[in-house]
Formats: C-alpha cells, structure tokens, sequence
C-alpha cells in the first residue's frame, strides 16, 4: 500500500469537506474540518483564542498554522466526549500563559470553558511528556492544549479506541500514518506532523461520531479511484462509495468509510473543494401539494402531539430596520442568530447538557426575519394617546423597581415567580423547554406549555363567556375550527402580566394552523384598542417530534431557588448599603 | 324497652340499608355507561371528589387546624376511604408520618403550592378536566396548574425523562375500567394533609370504573417497599360536574405561598 504513504493528509470532520491546495508534499499539509451549528462564529472563536487565521472568501474556515478548519453548517448534538474521537490537539510553547488568558476570557457568549482537574487546577504536568490542560469550545468540541516545543500549532487527533494498538494498525494499513513514538512515552501515527494517537476507551463501544461535534474526520487522497481499490483490497466498509456530491464545489469524489470504533471517516480526493452545505431544509413554502389536515375518529381538524418551538427561537418580535428589504435570512445568517441569542442567555450552563438534555438544537433555525407579519414593515403599530401614557407610566414604575435591591417577590417578573409568562409570550419559544403537547378530545383542545407547566383547555364550541369580574392571568378562551384551522379567541385577562404593554383591554386571536405533516403555524393577532391604534399580528411555527421529544414536568415554583437566592442577595445588599 | 315505633323505624332503617347495597352493586354491575367514539366510555368532562380524603385519607374525628382560622381551618369528620382503614406503615414511615402530622402547617406540600402528586390530585377539592384522546388521555387538575398526560399509546412503559412530582403514567382498558399505571415519582409529594406519604419507590395503580354517566369508582392501590410492608388500596367514587357548562378555573396559588415561602426575605419581613 503506498499509494497513500506520502499522499493523505489528515482532515477532520463536517459534512463539507474542503479545500486542499495542495497535495505534492502531504507530510507538511493538514486540513481540519470541525462541526459547529455557526460556522462564522466558529471562524471568530478558532481565530481568536486558538491563533488561526481567518482564511480570504471563505466565512466557514480557519487557518491554523497550517491546518485548515472547516466548520459545517450543522447542528451539534453533543460533545466529542463518549465518541471514538475524544479531542483535539493544539501545541503551545508558553501554556501556562494560553490557559491563564482563555480563563480570563470567561465562558459568556462564544467563550471558552475550561476543564479543571480534581485538584481545581486547569494545568496538569505529564512526567516525560508536557504540561497538558482541556478545554472545550461552544459547539462541544474537546480541545488538549499542550505544551510541545517540538510540535507547534495543531499537534493531534486523539482517538478513543476499544483496542487501541489494532486501531492506530487499521489507520497505518488503511491510510498510511508513519509510526512513531512521541518522546519515548506514548505511540501513534504520525501524518505529516501531526499526531494520531489511540487511548483505550473508558466503557464498551465508543458512540459514533456522526452528529456530534466533531461528526468524521477527513483524510485525502490524491486519486480516490485508486484508493477505493486499495481499500477494498483490505475489506474497508464503505458507508458510501465514491460519488461527486451534487453541490460540491468543485467537481471532485468524496467517499465515507467505517473506521474502528464507530469512527466515521471521510476519504476526499485532493482538490475537492467541499459542498456547500448538506443539511437537508424544508421549504414548507416550496411544497407544491398542499397539506390535507388528518381528522380525529370522532372528525375534528386534528392537531395532536408532541411539538417544540426550538426552530423558532431567535426570531425577534420587530422586524431589525436593517433588513427592511429582506425577504428571509440565509440558512447560515439564522444559525448565526440563533447561536447569538442562545449564546446570550444561557452563557452559564454547560453546552452539552443543553443541547443533549434539552434536545435544543435538532431543528434547523427558522429563516423568518421577525415574527410581526402585519403591519407589513414588521414593526408594531404606532401606541394611542392613552397607550403611550400608560406605556411611559409602566416604564418609569419597572425603572424605578430595578433602581433598588428587589424588596419581595411582587417586585420580580410573574415568569421569575413562577406564575406565567402570560400570553401569548407562553406560546413563544425561549433557550428550552419549548415543549408544546396537543390533546384533544371532542370538543375540547388542551394546549400544554412545557415551560413552568401551563395547560389551557379550549372549548370548540360556543360557550357561555366568564363575566367581566372573573379575570384570570390567561384569559377566558373561546375556540372554533375555520377550516382546519384551530382560532382562539381569548379576553377578561387580569392585565398582570402584560404582552408589550398590553392592556386588560387585550382581545388574543391565536389560529393554529397544521401545514405539513410535521409543522404547526402559530399566528397571534394582538387587538388592544386601549394600547395601540390598530390591531398587529405576528407568527412563527411549531415541528412535530413525537418520537423524540418528550415534555419535563417543569415544576418551577416548587424549585425555584432563584427566588429565594435574589431576594437573600438584595438583602445582603441593603445590609451593606449605608 | 323500644317502642313499637322505634322497632318499624329500625326494620325501615335495616331495609333501607339493604336496598341500597342491591342497588349499589346493581350500579356497578350493570352500569349505564356514556360511551366515546371507540366504544369505550367516555370519561371527557369535568369531575370532583366529594369527601374528606383530603383531609385525612382514614377515618378521622373533628379537630383544631391552625388558630387563627377558627372553624374555617378546622378539620371536619370524615370516614375513611382507605379500605381496612389501615395503611400499613413500616415502623419508620409511621413515625414519619407522625412527625408530618405535627408539622403540617409548614412541611404540607398542597400548602405551598406544590404539584400534589398522585393520587392526592384526584380528591383535592377542586375539580379536574379529562380530555380523552385518541392517543392520550390528559387530566388537567384545579389545583397548582398541575396536569398529567396518560400514554394509552406506548404498549411498554418507557422511562421518564426526570423523575416528578406526578409522575409517568401509562394506561390501558380492561373492559370497562380505565386501569393507570404510575411511576418514576420524585418521591416529595403527599397523599393528604394528615402527613401520609410515600417515597420515590412509589408505584400507584388507579381504576377508574364508571357506575353511570355521571360517577364512577375511583380506586388506587398504593406500593411503595420502602415505606409501607404490602400494597393498599384507597376507594372513592368521583362524581361528575352537572353545572351547565362546567369549567376547571385557572387556580395560579403560586402567588398566595410567596408571604410563606419568602415572608422573611422581604425588605419589610413579615414573618
């Protein structure tokens, strides 16, 4: 086998593949492809903290000395930990120095998180080796920073093995690394000057990489014809032979094949210059037939089951006065958004466990640029005389509120004591937990929020309404079927917990509307004559994941520390205020 | 000596009593039941328990509740729904159980505003709305926003996401009887403000049988290893909410717990 001996070089993972400039002298070239759900905000993270370039025309690259990162367009679901590629590596000279400047960076927004040993330290001395310490990046890739003086720059791909010496055999017969052994202490293969080194894996059967964050890992070739018939000498399985991607960029092959421990493996041929994006998108606008609504047995529209907003979220409210002229946002300017937003708010909770546990991102973002339809510039309709009045008065309260250390729970948001998050902000979705179950029985539709556990039980047929000193925090709801089209009309709100400044005035038209198999369009109609001078309307949607998603109960109040830890904290700033 | 008088008012009495064991049994026999699209009865509707159980699941005399609610916090008489009236503690839980007695007025979960678990849901005094689907069955409860989805549709139970205060619930239909299966509790909830409790072992099986239209039998047979020494079984019948238009109203009593659970945070404390 020496058609790969000095012709591979060592890529890694993305559904795209990318670019290879050059193929003449392998041993010094290697190329990284990495997944990540935003691959601008990949760009700026690998460039900022990790030293790689920004690479000209290309907003889904990174030159890191060398090596080319490529980041996919693809959501993350979940870190490299568990899979049969643990890390990877970068080399630094002053470590030390690195670690204690991406510490200072802190994990808000695109941060950096630090994994620190049992002693709490981030740094850890390896005799006869280096100082080593992890750290991961937003889309759960786990990275060993090093400090190798020999080796500078990004030092290795560290596989998790079930067998490792037979691994780093298969990845020397089948791809060609030279054996060597790093300072004496620890054999791999060495592609070029970067590492391949095998460690044996904690419990049974690594997962496999596909879909996680770092989803393959990319070697190439020079003529993929040849090597296909060399590895299929060898038994190689291919989980899809070599073919021209229909998007590709250049017109070069690509092929997948199974490496040991559940390792997918992407064998390209130099000069493949990668695709565009491979994720599949509905265009629920482009479907041509249009959608027949399924009936329940008893013959009501029915819209049943278990759906998340989680492709919503991100979707301001306003429409931004930069994009007065866009129609939509690209695929990647959505990720961009969304990434942003959750970034934003939930900068203190581990990346995995969001996007694991909570099943965040399995959607595609929504490419919808605001959620207000109507008016058609997107924004909210200009407030009456009264509106204003009332709007500055609320200001001015809530101003004066958050001036001072909260004196009880009253001076905190309904949402934050657990009661609502009033409607219909109840329906839109938020980081997690954007569970929404659909029940029905005759006449009845049961809505269910997952989100502080909120069940609303809508009639469908005519009822007598509350009277006007009933009021409750969601209304008195009066539901009908336009069609197949769910339209709730809800009124005698207590006001407590107001959508923009409504008003007790607040007349809610919601239609929930089943426009493919898998996907709820929501449109709210927001009519408050007290507040703005005409009525607007917004919508975003729902997907269907019945098999997957399955809704917490989400007892808030019963855990709601933070109730009891802001209050004990503003009285401790009372206590130290003069 | 009795009066002739008291003898027919007795002899009344015993007949009474006897034709009303005939006819109760004759209910639950031969029961004319509301049926729903498939044939099964149609449970949809808004239902309450009227009881005591509540209060205390086993029989119990008329006693003090906190001072300063006068009658209005007294707890009223009430027989048993437990069936044998005992509820068999391990010697531990019943001296747990003792100890929730007695510090009722600050550790009863219903008094915070807590999700109830099951079964307390059924017969808090409030009412409660099922909707019965095709694939599930949701019961949408008075009291603490508290609902519960009821998978008819997963032939093998599948594992909660968390554990919970209500719960995972599976059912299925033995003839008439609606039977529920549940389990995967986060073991803090209580079955009554009399302090009885079980743990996160708990593992509840509910039967509900229809006896009309209008009520129905409502049965729950209580295991939990760790805290009792056999199964028990609790038995009530719930009725049906014949107000026109009947409605399970938003009780948000988040709000109401807030002086309790954070009273002493307050800028100007009140507890």
């Amino acid at each position: 086998m020496n058609w790969h001996q000095n012709q591979l070089c060592l890529l890694m993972m993305g559904t795209a593949m990318l670019v290879l400039p050059t193929m003449a002298d392998a041993a010094d070239y290697h190329h990284v492809h990495i997944t990540a759900s935003s691959p601008s905000e990949a760009v700026n993270w690998y460039s900022e903290y990790l030293d790689c370039q920004p690479i000209s025309d290309r907003n889904d690259a990174a030159d890191c000395d060398g090596i080319e990162l490529v980041f996919v367009v693809q959501p993350t679901m979940g870190s490299t930990q568990g899979t049969g590629v643990n890390h990877i590596g970068f080399s630094y000279a002053d470590l030390a120095t690195k670690m204690a400047n991406l510490e200072a960076i802190g994990v808000r927004g695109s941060g950096v998180r630090l994994q620190r040993f049992p002693d709490g330290s981030t740094l850890r001395d390896v005799p006869g080796l280096f100082k080593i310490g992890f750290i991961f990046d937003p889309w759960g890739t786990r990275i060993e920073l090093v400090e190798d003086s020999e080796y500078l720059g990004f030092h290795h791909i560290h596989l998790s093995a079930e067998d490792p010496p037979a691994t780093l055999a298969w990845y020397r017969d089948t791809l060609g690394g030279q054996p060597a052994s790093l300072r004496g202490q620890l054999d791999g293969l060495l592609f070029g000057d970067v590492w391949l080194f095998a460690s044996q894996h904690q419990e049974g059967t690594p997962a496999t990489t596909e879909g996680r964050a770092i989803d393959h890992i990319g070697f190439s070739v020079t003529d993929l014809d040849m090597a296909t018939d060399a590895m299929n000498d060898l038994n190689v399985s291919f989980a899809q032979q070599p073919i021209v991607p229909e998007n590709a960029r250049t017109s070069a092959k690509r092929a997948f094949i199974h490496g040991p421990d559940n390792v997918r493996i992407a064998v390209v041929e130099a000069g493949f210059a990668g695709v565009a994006t491979e994720r599949d998108r509905v265009d629920v606008a482009a479907t041509a037939e249009p959608y027949e609504t399924p009936q329940t047995p008893w013959g009501e529209p029915d819209l049943q089951g278990v759906w998340t907003g989680n492709s919503s979220h991100g979707i301001p409210l306003e429409r931004s006065r930069d994009l007065t002229d866009v129609d939509t946002l690209t695929p990647e300017e959505a990720e961009a958004r969304r990434e942003r937003g959750t970034l934003g708010s939930i900068w203190g909770y581990e990346r995995e466990w969001r996007d694991t546990t909570l099943g965040y991102v399995k959607t595609a973002p929504s490419t919808q640029v605001a959620m207000i339809t109507d008016p058609p510039n997107g924004r909210m309709p200009p407030r009456t005389a009264r509106g204003e009045e009332l709007t500055a008065q609320a200001r001015t309260e809530q101003a004066e509120i958050r001036s001072r250390p909260a004196g009880g729970p009253e001076d905190l948001s309904p949402y934050v004591r657990c009661i609502t998050r009033g409607l219909p902000r109840m329906m839109m979705p938020g980081v997690y937990n954007n569970g929404l179950q659909i029940v029905q029985g005759p006449g009845f539709v049961a809505i269910q929020k997952e989100m502080v556990h909120e069940t609303r039980i809508i009639p469908t047929t005519p009822r007598e309404p509350l009277g006007p000193d009933l009021t409750t925090w969601l209304g008195d709801p009066q539901g009908r079927w336009d069609g197949n089209t769910l339209v709730i009309e809800t009124k005698t709100f207590n006001g407590r917990a107001p959508f923009q400044g409504s008003s007790d005035d607040l007349t809610l038209v919601e239609r929930y509307t089943r426009v493919g198999e898998t996907r709820l369009e929501y449109e709210f109609t927001i009519n408050d004559p007290t507040i703005w001078t005409q009525p607007w309307t917004g919508s975003f949607h729902f997907d269907l994941d019945n098999e997957q998603y399955d809704l917490v109960e989400y007892a808030c109040h019963e855990g709601n520390y933070g109730m009891t830890n802001i209050l004990s904290g503003a009285r401790a700033q009372d206590a130290n205020s003069p | 000596m009795p009066s002739r008088l008291q003898h027919r008012l007795l002899a009344m009495l015993f007949l009474f009593l006897c034709l009303s064991a005939v006819s109760l049994r004759a209910q639950v026999t031969t029961p004319v039941v509301q049926r729903a699209w498939d044939g099964h009865p149609d449970l949809n509707g808004v239902w309450q328990a009227i009881g005591t159980a509540h209060w205390d699941l086993q029989d119990h005399p008329a006693s003090a509740g906190h001072p300063d609610m006068g009658a209005i916090g007294a707890t009223p008489p009430g027989q048993g729904v437990v069936v044998g009236n005992k509820i068999p503690y391990q010697p531990w839980a019943l001296e747990q159980k003792q100890s929730n007695f007695e510090n009722r007025f600050t550790d009863d979960p219903e008094l915070k505003c807590y999700l109830p678990g099951v079964p307390r849901a059924t017969y808090l005094p409030y009412p409660f709305q099922i909707i019965q689907g095709d694939q599930k069955i949701m019961i949408v409860y008075g009291f603490a926003e508290t609902n519960r989805t009821i998978h008819m549709d997963k032939d093998n139970p599948q594992p909660a996401p968390i554990d919970s205060w209500m719960g995972r619930s599976h059912g299925r239909w033995d003839g008439d009887i609606l039977v529920v299966e549940s389990s995967e509790f986060n073991g803090e909830a209580w079955f009554d403000r009399a302090g009885n409790f079980a743990s996160n072992s708990l593992r509840v099986v509910e039967r509900y049988m229809p006896m009309g239209p209008n009520a129905l039998i409502y049965e729950a047979t209580i295991e939990d290893p760790e805290v009792f020494t056999r199964p028990w079984t609790i038995r009530m019948p719930l009725y049906r909410r014949l107000e026109d238009q009947p409605r399970v109203l938003e009780f948000k009593c988040v709000e109401f717990t807030e002086d309790l659970l954070y009273g002493h945070l307050r800028r100007d404390p009140t507890r």
